[in-house]
């Protein structure tokens, strides 16, 4: 038999071992949107108005915002979702990991928000007020309109990284993807290329539809004769 | 006797050191139109801006129909005094049609029908019925300022600020835009104007004052700023811009 046949046929062993345990990804693959969708949110619900506070806040607002954001930013992840854990004695393990990452998301948000919203010309925020609209009342219907438009390209990247960083949950010992692909991989230590690229697979062929997605949605709601 | 509507009384503001306003007084009664004119950095804009209170003084008072505007809350203020910007600054997310309704809506507690209905007749008195549902990248700077201007006015405010209000525009858009402001000020609307348009300040104006160096050097009807200044400043000043931006 010659050596080519031989890589072949071990090689499709292996596929059909990733094939066999796919209900075992399936989960993996569920866990890791959940874990992606709840950190963004919350992430977008705590940078936000984070971002708006760096932009638009008080000494005293900022003064807190902003030192907090500096210190999560600079904290890895993998000791963030450590200590919200084992130090913060969050359980479940699939919460703590939510929290760990939304607010490291949130850090991040901020920071896209926050440039958004400075990125909009000050006159916008001068006519809102000389119409007679409050300061809040500016920012969310003039200001905020356009700024969330302009952060999509910046909210599609930190959507990408928070995904694949889902993957450091299971430090903690939450089944996602990653984690998954280490246990079939010790279960059949031939098939570690196939079970690493078929999860590889599944992370592109997310990060792809979502950003597409996103991608629509960014059109659909462009102003129209404008150039972002 | 009746407050005027505007009293501006011994104006001082600064910018950290720079001073910009050294001790402005004006007044203005209801229908006036008053034409600001000086060379740039003379302080018309910062002067327009300190009553909306976009900026603040250092001393000095403003009096609208008597109530000084610092007793005021500042988002009432505005909303009796409607301004008009350099850059026309449209809300750039919202249709023109929108950008009329915002303030009627969030500032007025209008609600959508009559709001909509107000905002649409307020775009058809400066000619922009078609342009109702375009959005401000898809208008000509003569619209957009004409736009600028129907959103100043549907809050039916007692004065009028225009700050420069045709000078970003091509040359062969300002004469819509001064049309507009003619129209209005021969409805009656009080305003104060800081223009270089020589032309509209002849037709249009009751009062010309001309500032330079945070002073008011001297104000009078046009045709004896324009004929018979008082002071040499303001001859030199006015020859040359009418000069460059004609006198018809």
């Amino acid at each position: 038999m010659d050596p080519t046949s031989l890589v072949l046929q071990t090689g499709l062993g292996d596929w059909e071992f990733v094939w066999r345990q796919r209900q075992f990804f399936v989960n993996g693959t569920i866990l890791a949107v959940k874990l992606t969708f709840f950190s963004m949110v919350l992430g977008f619900a705590l940078g936000l108005p984070a971002g708006v506070v760096e932009a638009y806040g008080g000494k005293y607002s900022k003064g807190v915002v902003r030192p907090l954001g500096v210190v999560v930013r600079g904290t890895p992840i993998l000791v963030i979702i450590s200590l919200t854990y084992f130090a913060g004695g969050i359980s479940p393990a699939f919460t703590a990991a939510t929290i760990a990452l939304g607010v490291r998301s949130a850090a991040y948000q901020s920071q896209i928000f926050r440039g958004a919203i400075e990125s909009v010309e000050s006159g916008q925020m001068e006519a809102a007020r000389a119409v007679g609209l409050s300061k809040l009342g500016a920012i969310r219907h003039v200001v905020l309109p356009q700024a969330l438009r302009r952060s999509v390209p910046g909210f599609q990247n930190e959507f990408t990284i928070v995904l694949k960083d889902t993957s450091i949950a299971y430090a903690i010992g939450v089944a996602e993807l990653l984690k998954r692909s280490y246990d079939l991989f010790s279960i059949q230590t031939t098939a570690a290329l196939e079970v690493f690229l078929a999860a590889s697979l599944i992370y592109f062929v997310l990060t792809f539809t979502v950003n597409r997605g996103i991608e629509q949605l960014h059109d659909y709601v462009a102003i129209p004769g404008g150039n972002h | 006797m009746t407050d005027p509507l505007l009293d501006v009384d011994d104006v001082y503001q600064s910018y950290g050191e720079e001073s910009v306003l050294e001790g402005i007084s004006f007044e203005m009664e209801r229908q006036d139109v008053k034409v600001l004119v000086g060379p740039s950095g003379s302080g018309k804009s910062t002067m327009l801006r300190c009553i909306n209170r976009l900026t603040d003084i250092d001393d000095g008072d403003i009096r609208l129909d008597g109530n000084s505007i610092f007793e005021m809350d500042a988002n009432d203020l505005r909303r009796q005094v409607g301004m008009v910007f350099q850059d026309f600054n449209l809300f750039a997310h919202l249709t023109a049609l929108e950008n009329v309704t915002l303030g009627l809506k969030r500032v007025l507690d209008m609600g959508e029908r009559k709001a909509v209905e107000k905002a649409a007749w307020q775009l058809e008195q400066v000619g922009l019925r078609e342009q109702a549902n375009s959005y401000p990248a898809e208008l000509s700077g003569g619209q957009k300022q004409r736009v600028g201007i129907a959103r100043a006015l549907a809050m039916d405010p007692k004065l009028m600020l225009f700050d420069e209000p045709t000078s970003a525009l091509d040359p062969e858009l300002i004469g819509e835009v001064l049309s507009v402001m003619r129209e209005l000020a021969e409805e009656g609307m009080t305003m104060l104007v800081v223009t270089h348009e020589m032309g509209f300040a002849k037709q249009a104006a009751t009062d010309v004052l001309f500032l330079d160096e945070g002073k008011l050097v001297e104000q009078g009807p046009p045709e004896q700023i324009f004929e018979n200044p008082e002071h040499d400043r303001t001859a030199a000043f006015l020859s040359r811009l009418t000069q460059l931006h004609g006198g018809q």
